[in-house]
């Protein structure tokens, strides 16, 4: 994860199902057509199958009246001169001009004669529904099926009367294949003008739905491009319909979401700048306590070793017993928790842990946030304060207490023996010259740190410098049989220095080599001119040497490795801290590399007098 | 575990508890080593007893780590890296259990060296320590990070530790055969510097087991990839 992330938005998979769910413009378009269309069409549809219905009907009912009427005025026309030899002998005449088959058939049904079909293969027709109505009512009328003609045919039968006794009947009939003819017209004529009415309504349905759609189809786009994240202006719609009411709507709206958008980015951008220039590290965790954030802070805190923890819990990340157990009891009280906490093995970390509930999450949610003091300096720098103020003490009282006993000794009558008192007060005199040495040590080191230390800088050859502390150390040496080797070019060249402080420099490392060497060790001198502007001296023994450790600590004031082993040597612990005070104040450093029992070799690095001059 | 996620958010808790569980665990055998340790090198006594009583609390993780195992096995029925995972959590389980127990064993002997002055200056103590040290933590590391390359650093660190076992052998017998009487604090010496080979085998162990897990090779009693090489 890049960067810090404090405000999550819309994560971007999210962002792309949205987009699958949305309706595309084109596709809205013609579902909305097709609505219009088919409402049209089905309207139109309704509309004619009514009309044809009725329009059928009607026609039907008029034709077949006047059929009805046709067939039988003909049929009283042949029954005015009811001469049955001269209807047989005219019957197909007749039939021609009437458009119909005419049956001539006696009182008792035999056919006596017909226009279409032989007479004498006929059944009997008394028992047909027009003659037996035409015996009753006068008249008589049926439509049926014709098994002769083959159609629906509407039959007309009249009797033929002598006074009040009826000789006969006589029947019209005639198919209807001109009903059907007629029907079939008119229906085809509804569908065409079904069809024409059903292109109208395409074209308006069209027309109709692209007025409409353009509208929402633009607000479409304009939500769109502004979900995109892009300015997306204001929509132009001059309607005064729902279309227009609810672009002027958006509009609005868009312009509060700017708004209160760019308020909350401005909120974000104030956290986050917060966040990252803070100088505590914080982290902070989510419901399921994983690590959801963390600032810059936090990440100069974790070195290497905890790089890669967003997404961890803290107890994956940083496997702390004492941050888990702050944890769980911040959980189990829901107040916000402190501890001291320590990071690391090698170069340990304290951290000020002070974890707190994140209120006013959605839902009720709690996350919890951990901020972290780097207090390993601090913490460091009080360490050195109180040892210091502890050794002083201690460094002072040693030899006084040894002052006061010898004193004491020599009143309670010691004094009266001359060997023993001589002996006594010799050792007084080495303890209060002991006290004077640490004293003298002290107001050196209080003056460097104070900056209150008076230099007289001159042209100070090195070689003499060596010499000098080499001719102080050199009885001490020989008293533990130690051999000095000498590596000392004649040319070194001169630095810009106070001759008293450079003696005292390269006195005490020599007296430490001295002393932290064993009986019989070697003791060995280089100096090099580097020629990159710095001069350098080392002193290698083959002493008792220093744990890795402890090297960052030995310029402390009386910070001492074994601390009564130097004591027994006479060392004031303040040695090497004064020759790191000197050496800065010479623009030199000491560099310091040990190796634990082989021994340990000191480098002191000056820069040249010309390299002074120029800088 | 983590980049899956399950049909079931308490089978996923489930298992998310037992590692966490693990790694908790971890982290106070971590500290009951660096403590033990540091009482022997400081002389502080009150840690190495601090270190003894807090096995208590090892042990009872000890128990609820295999007890979650064994319920989970029974009712959820892991399956591929699941199962495995569940395999090493009760594998690493133990072998912490038992650093635990070694630790304590330092502990005991460092509160008897406290009551005796030293036979000789430390020196290739604490190296041992720091290497042991550094191989659970790495160990652990690997678990968290399944980082198979990290596990197979640790299993070569393992050398190491061994030969400073041998070496602190022969120097402490040298010292037992000049002077009698500092045998019996020699031997103790001895037992620590033991107990430390211990740990990192059990480190090592761990090690193997992540590459297990991850990888789905069993590569126990096996050479690491550097033997292979030669």
């Amino acid at each position: 994860m890049s960067g810090t992330r404090v405000l999550p938005g819309i994560p971007k998979n999210k962002r792309t199902c949205l987009h699958k769910v949305g309706l595309s413009g084109e596709y809205m378009k013609k579902s909305l057509f097709y609505k219009v269309f088919g409402t049209y069409l089905v309207i139109t549809l309704i509309a004619m199958l009514v009309v044809g219905f009725y329009a059928t009907r009607q026609i039907q009912s008029r034709l077949m009246e006047r059929i009805d009427t046709e067939l039988m005025s003909y049929a009283q026309m042949i029954n005015i001169n009811p001469s049955q030899s001269e209807i047989i002998s005219k019957i197909n005449s007749l039939s021609k001009t009437s458009n119909a088959r005419i049956t001539l058939v006696d009182s008792d049904g035999v056919i006596l004669a017909d226009s279409d079909e032989q007479a004498s293969g006929m059944d009997n027709h008394l028992n047909r529904p027009e003659i037996e109505e035409a015996r009753v009512k006068d008249t008589g009328r049926s439509m049926r099926f014709s098994k002769t003609l083959g159609m629906n045919t509407l039959y007309v039968a009249l009797p033929i009367k002598e006074g009040p006794a009826i000789r006969g009947y006589i029947r019209l009939a005639r198919p209807l294949t001109e009903v059907r003819h007629y029907i079939r017209e008119i229906n085809l004529l509804i569908l065409q003008s079904f069809l024409i009415v059903g292109f109208l309504s395409f074209l308006i349905a069209f027309v109709f739905t692209s007025r409409l759609t353009s509208p929402i189809h633009e607000m479409e786009q304009f939500t769109e491009r502004l979900r995109e994240g892009e300015d997306p202006g204001s929509l132009m719609i001059n309607s005064s319909d729902e279309t227009g009411r609810l672009a002027r709507n958006i509009n609005y709206m868009v312009l509060e979401l700017k708004e209160k958008i760019q308020s909350a980015n401005e909120e974000k951008g104030k956290l986050e700048s917060v966040l990252a220039s803070m100088e505590d590290g914080i982290l902070l965790l989510d419901t399921d306590d994983k690590i959801e954030a963390i600032n810059d802070a936090s990440k100069k805190i974790f070195t290497t070793r905890f790089h890669d923890i967003v997404g961890k819990t803290p107890l994956e990340a940083f496997r702390n017993i004492d941050m888990q157990k702050a944890l769980d009891r911040f959980k189990e009280t829901g107040t916000p928790v402190s501890r001291e906490i320590i990071l690391g093995e090698e170069d340990q970390t304290e951290l000020d842990v002070t974890i707190s509930p994140v209120h006013g999450l959605p839902e009720g949610k709690e996350k919890a946030m951990i901020v972290m003091h780097d207090v390993t300096r601090l913490k460091k720098l009080e360490k050195v304060r109180a040892d210091f103020v502890a050794n002083v003490t201690h460094e002072i009282k040693t030899p006084l207490t040894a002052i006061l006993g010898f004193i004491e000794t020599l009143e309670g009558g010691a004094i009266d023996e001359r060997n023993t008192a001589k002996k006594f007060l010799h050792t007084i005199h080495d303890n209060a010259e002991r006290l004077d040495r640490l004293v003298d040590d002290l107001r050196v080191i209080s003056d460097a740190e104070l900056g209150d230390m008076k230099f007289s800088f001159e042209d100070v050859s090195l070689n003499g410098v060596i010499e000098n502390a080499l001719t102080v150390i050199e009885r001490k040496a020989s008293e533990k049989r130690l051999v000095i080797e000498k590596e000392i070019p004649d040319d070194l060249p001169s630095i810009w220095g106070d001759r008293d402080r450079l003696h005292q420099i390269m006195l005490n490392v020599l007296d430490n080599a001295v002393k932290f060497t064993p009986d019989e060790g070697k003791i060995s001198i280089k100096a090099l001119d580097g020629k990159d502007g710095n001069v350098y001296i080392k002193t290698s023994d083959t002493g008792i040497g220093i744990p890795k450790g402890e090297i960052s600590r030995l310029g402390e004031r009386f910070y001492r490795v074994d601390k009564t082993r130097s004591r027994e040597l006479g060392g004031t612990g303040l040695g090497l801290s004064i020759v790191k005070h000197l050496m800065t104040a010479h623009n030199g450093r000491i560099e310091i590399d040990s190796q634990l029992g082989r021994g340990t070799t000191v480098s002191l690095i000056f820069p040249t007098y010309q390299e002074d001059l120029t800088a | 575990m983590a980049e899956k996620s399950h049909t079931s958010i308490q089978y996923e808790k489930e298992l998310q508890d037992i590692k966490e569980t693990l790694l908790y665990e971890g982290a106070l055998v971590e500290k009951a080593i660096q403590y033990a340790m540091q009482s022997l090198l400081e002389r502080d006594s009150d840690r190495a007893r601090n270190v003894i009583a807090a096995d208590d609390r090892i042990n009872e993780l000890d128990k609820r780590i295999e007890e979650n195992c064994i319920r989970l096995l029974a009712l959820r029925q892991p399956a591929a890296k699941d199962l495995r995972f569940i395999a090493t959590a009760i594998k690493v389980n133990g072998h912490l259990e038992r650093i635990g127990d070694l630790a304590v064993n330092i502990a005991r002997r460092a509160l008897d060296l406290n009551e005796v002055p030293p036979v000789k200056p430390y020196v290739d103590l604490p190296r041992m320590s720091d290497i042991t040290r550094e191989m659970v933590k790495e160990s652990l590391d690997a678990l968290v990070k399944e980082d198979c390359e990290l596990a197979e650093a640790v299993r070569e660190k393992d050398e190491k530790v061994d030969n400073l076992n041998e070496q602190i052998f022969r120097e402490l017998l040298t010292f037992m055969l000049e002077d009698p009487k500092t045998i019996h604090r020699s031997l103790m010496i001895t037992q620590i510097s033991k107990s430390l080979e211990r740990i990192s085998d059990h480190a090592e162990s761990i090690a193997k087991m992540v590459i297990y897990m991850v990888t789905g090779k069993n590569v126990r009693h096996q050479g690491t990839a550097r033997d292979s090489e030669k």
